[in-house]
């Protein structure tokens, strides 16, 4: 299972990779916006994407979309971490097809929650 | 009633009396009377605006110092901004660093007790003869010792790592006082230039309702903010989630 993380802030991917670490996800990679994050994904083997909304260049938003309509990325599990917490950004990001949202901040709690959540998701 | 208004009133007056008289001469006096005190209006309006363009001229002078603020002090805060965001970000980086290094030290510790306490169990059964339990107590407590100060020269690092809240702190109070003579400097140049502007137009801007915003200041009571996990959770939940 390989992780791409995706924010702006080395610190916040600094966090969330090592709280990933202690879930038993060793196996990670990174990036700083959704531009970066496209040609790594494209580039096939990573199997859960974690992004950020609010980022320069491609927003996470715009990345989530752009996942779900390439036929290869479509069925990727996608988690949003972020600070947005306006209602309609929710509704768009589910019907965007997220599947989860998290806002910061966070905790590990939290975070081992919704991956337990999706990955029961995809079991069923 | 000022005067030219006195002068048009009487001068009306006289001319309804003079076309019920069928007076010719008299309506085309009063006609040129009326067109007249007209004039004289225009050009006390030009008059007027004339003054204001003087006063508006006259405030851009006093305005100096807002050009001083757009050339050189905006540029400035933005360095100060930019660091404040490197600053914050190598003390996260440094904290992180220093747990990094004390999470290992701590599992050790719980290793090393765990086998203090086996080593007992198996001397107090007599597993263990009493120089075998002593040897091997006498290999960990160094262990002990050497991390806990390990433990305590990290844990004082990242005590001295928060001193960025300090210096950071200083630079945002700067940038606040500055955002704030800005706003009083704008506030008087719209006063004085923006007399004319339609009062319209700032109800053109139109909102994305998507658009990112970064964390949510001042949310409370605002019901288009979710305050924490639990309500996103449940708005989500409402949406089939």
């Amino acid at each position: 299972m390989k992780i791409l993380i995706v924010d702006d802030f080395s610190t916040m991917r600094r966090i969330i990779k090592n709280l990933l670490r202690d879930l038993g996800f060793n196996n990670t990679e990174e990036a700083d916006d959704g531009l970066t994050a496209l040609p790594i994904l494209q580039a096939g083997g990573i199997d859960f994407l974690v992004t950020d909304w609010n980022m320069p260049g491609m927003q996470g938003i715009d990345l989530l979309k752009a996942v779900r309509a390439d036929e290869n990325l479509s069925s990727m599990p996608v988690l949003m971490v972020t600070a947005e917490t306006k209602r309609e950004q929710i509704i768009v990001a589910a019907q965007a097809g997220v599947n989860g949202y998290i806002v910061k901040p966070f905790t590990a709690a939290t975070l081992k929650d919704k991956i337990d959540k999706i990955f029961e998701r995809i079991d069923s | 009633m000022d005067t030219s208004n006195h002068v048009q009133l009487e001068a009306a007056r006289a001319l309804v009396t003079a076309l019920e008289n069928n007076d010719e001469q008299q309506v085309e006096q009063q006609l040129l009377i009326l067109t007249q005190s007209q004039e004289s209006d225009l050009f006390q309006e030009v008059g007027k605006l004339t003054r204001e363009l003087h006063d508006s001229l006259n405030n851009f002078d006093v305005d100096a110092r807002l050009i001083d603020l757009t050339e050189n002090e905006m540029p400035d805060t933005r360095d100060r901004l930019n660091f404040v965001i490197k600053t914050t970000e190598d003390a996260a980086h440094k904290t992180l660093g220093f747990i990094d290094q004390t999470l290992p030290l701590t599992s050790e510790l719980k290793q090393t007790a765990e086998q203090i306490d086996e080593s007992w169990h198996r001397f107090r059964i007599k597993e263990m003869n009493a120089d075998e339990f002593q040897s091997l107590i006498e290999s960990y407590l160094p262990i002990v010792k050497q991390h806990s100060e390990q433990i305590h020269a990290n844990l004082s690092e990242i005590i001295m790592a928060q001193g960025f809240q300090d210096i950071t702190g200083q630079v945002i109070r700067q940038v606040i006082d500055l955002v704030g003579e800005v706003e009083g400097n704008l506030v008087q140049l719209v006063k004085v230039a923006g007399k004319h502007i339609d009062n319209n137009t700032k109800d053109n801007k139109k909102v994305d309702p998507i658009k990112a915003e970064g964390p949510q200041i001042n949310a409370e009571g605002n019901p288009n903010v979710l305050n924490n996990q639990d309500e996103v959770d449940d708005l989500l939940s409402s949406l089939g989630f």
